[in-house]
């Protein structure tokens, strides 16, 4: 496991995503309020960017942009089919920044 | 340098990573199907008169079904992904999916059901001396299919006889559904008399799976009822109709390319016709054009006149999770000659070519060259 340093929290704004490259992953990281969430950047249907999604339900799920595969933002289940899964990875604030671990 | 970065993190560095592999990028990539929208006004100042005074709204269609209860994209109807109207526009498109040449579709939402055949007739040609002018100039990367009043097959002929000689229209554009009569009928022989010699490929899209005017799609309730899956039957239908009333036999060199009825289907469809056909082809002989022509069989076996005359698009591609059976089914299903890719773009189920290159265990270089570009060039002598 590799802590990585992602950016200041307030570089992500509430309700969207950024990708980073983290080593040899592409991580997509979102904010939802003052939770965060990262999870593999690569959607398991047809490659689109995660990053690029929208956030759905609430604030529970996470909408791939291209055909509208919808992930749930806590597991990375699908929410219509749970064997489909986003990789989730952990990520912490450290005062004002965040750290990725992968 | 803050205290984090001193603690001896690494840093991860932000990206904005592109979607579409960087393969295809590098390989030749046709996408046969891309659905073109102009801004109806600017179609309107193409209309010819009396119809350009007389109609100031792009014409009323039947009722439509369209994704948005689906994907809960409120606004976007069947545009799910954006709309492209002008050369510059697609052009975008193009180089965003990393496509190098694309054969343009009237993206119209199901302009056949304009009531009004002399109405539809003008807007096709509208449409068609707009691409002309405005849109073929712009690059030689883009091609189209034109637009024809294909419900009455005089009036699509004259058109494809006007416009036909352009080296950009590489082909005609219908559809096929429930709703439509098989154009594989000889009452459409004046599209293909129209088309021979001219190395025009025919298109038969999906089309008209509103719910009017047939008891089954009255039945149906659901986007994946009526777009997942309908179009797979009438896909069947309209190609057994081509086959069995001996379009190919009158017309050995028209090409026709099937798009959005599904593909998976194919294997089992060329046993089945051919058994069928062996079995039970007395009434081949009463058919339109074997009765003009005083044959009572076919030439070949039904499935023989797919691997010469037809091909299939490839959008939307559904892939097994079992890569053996994706395999299985890419083999049985002869994707090697038969497949053409295609994105459907700006339509909700849109596929980028990634998944033609990310299965090498089951779809090997020389299957990618094929279907990304390879049978798309054959197809087409115009590309």
């Amino acid at each position: 496991m590799t802590d990585f340093l992602l950016c200041k929290q307030d570089e992500i704004q509430d309700g969207k995503g950024r990708a980073f490259e983290a080593g040899a992953r592409t991580v997509a990281v979102f904010r939802v309020k003052d939770k965060f969430y990262a999870f593999a950047n690569k959607c398991l249907h047809r490659g689109a960017s995660m990053c690029d999604g929208a956030i759905a339900d609430g604030g529970a799920t996470i909408r791939c942009p291209w055909h509208n595969w919808t992930f749930h933002l806590e597991s990375g289940r699908n929410v219509v089919d749970p064997s489909a899964a986003l990789r989730t990875f952990r990520v912490r604030a450290e005062g004002d920044q965040l750290i990725l671990s992968v | 340098m803050n205290d984090i970065s001193r603690s001896g993190f690494e840093a991860a560095k932000p990206v904005n990573p592109d979607p579409i592999n960087p393969k295809i990028r590098a390989m030749e990539v046709i996408d046969t199907d891309f659905h073109f929208t102009p801004p109806w006004p600017v179609i309107r100042n193409y209309l010819a008169e009396p119809f350009k005074s007389r109609i100031w709204h792009y014409p009323a269609v039947g009722l439509e079904y369209n994704p948005e209860p689906a994907n809960e994209k409120p606004g976007v109807g069947q545009d799910s992904h954006g709309t492209a109207g002008t050369g510059a526009e697609a052009l975008r498109v193009l180089d965003q999916f990393g496509s190098d040449t694309v054969i343009l579709n009237p993206g119209y939402n199901r302009p056949m059901s304009i009531f009004s055949e002399p109405v539809l007739a003008a807007f096709c040609a509208a449409h068609n001396d707009y691409m002309i002018k405005e849109v073929f100039p712009v690059s030689p990367r883009l091609k189209a299919n034109m637009m024809v009043c294909q419900r009455n097959p005089e009036m699509a002929a004259a058109e494809i006889r006007r416009v036909g000689n352009h080296s950009q229209f590489v082909g005609v554009f219908t559809e096929f559904s429930a709703l439509y009569e098989q154009i594989g009928n000889a009452r459409f022989d004046p599209i293909f008399d129209a088309m021979r010699g001219q190395d025009l490929v025919l298109t038969a899209h999906s089309g008209g799976w509103f719910n009017h005017f047939s008891p089954m799609f009255n039945g149906a309730r659901t986007w994946v009822e009526l777009f997942g899956n309908a179009p797979i039957a009438n896909a069947i239908v309209h190609l057994a109709a081509m086959i069995m009333q001996g379009l190919f036999d009158k017309y050995p060199k028209q090409k026709v390319l099937f798009q959005e009825g599904g593909v998976w289907w194919l294997s089992d469809f060329m046993l089945r016709v051919d058994e069928f056909y062996v079995s039970a082809p007395g009434d081949i002989a009463l058919t339109e054009r074997k009765l003009a022509a005083g044959e009572r069989y076919l030439r070949k076996l039904p499935s023989e006149y797919i691997m010469e005359n037809v091909r299939f698009s490839t959008q939307p591609i559904t892939i097994p999770k079992n890569p053996k059976h994706f395999g299985w089914m890419l083999e049985l299903c002869r994707a090697g000659d038969l497949f053409c890719f295609s994105t459907d773009w700006p339509h909700q189920t849109m596929d980028a070519g990634n998944w033609v290159v990310e299965h090498p265990g089951q779809i090997n270089e020389e299957m990618q060259k094929a279907i990304l570009a390879g049978n798309a060039r054959k197809l087409y002598s115009r590309i």
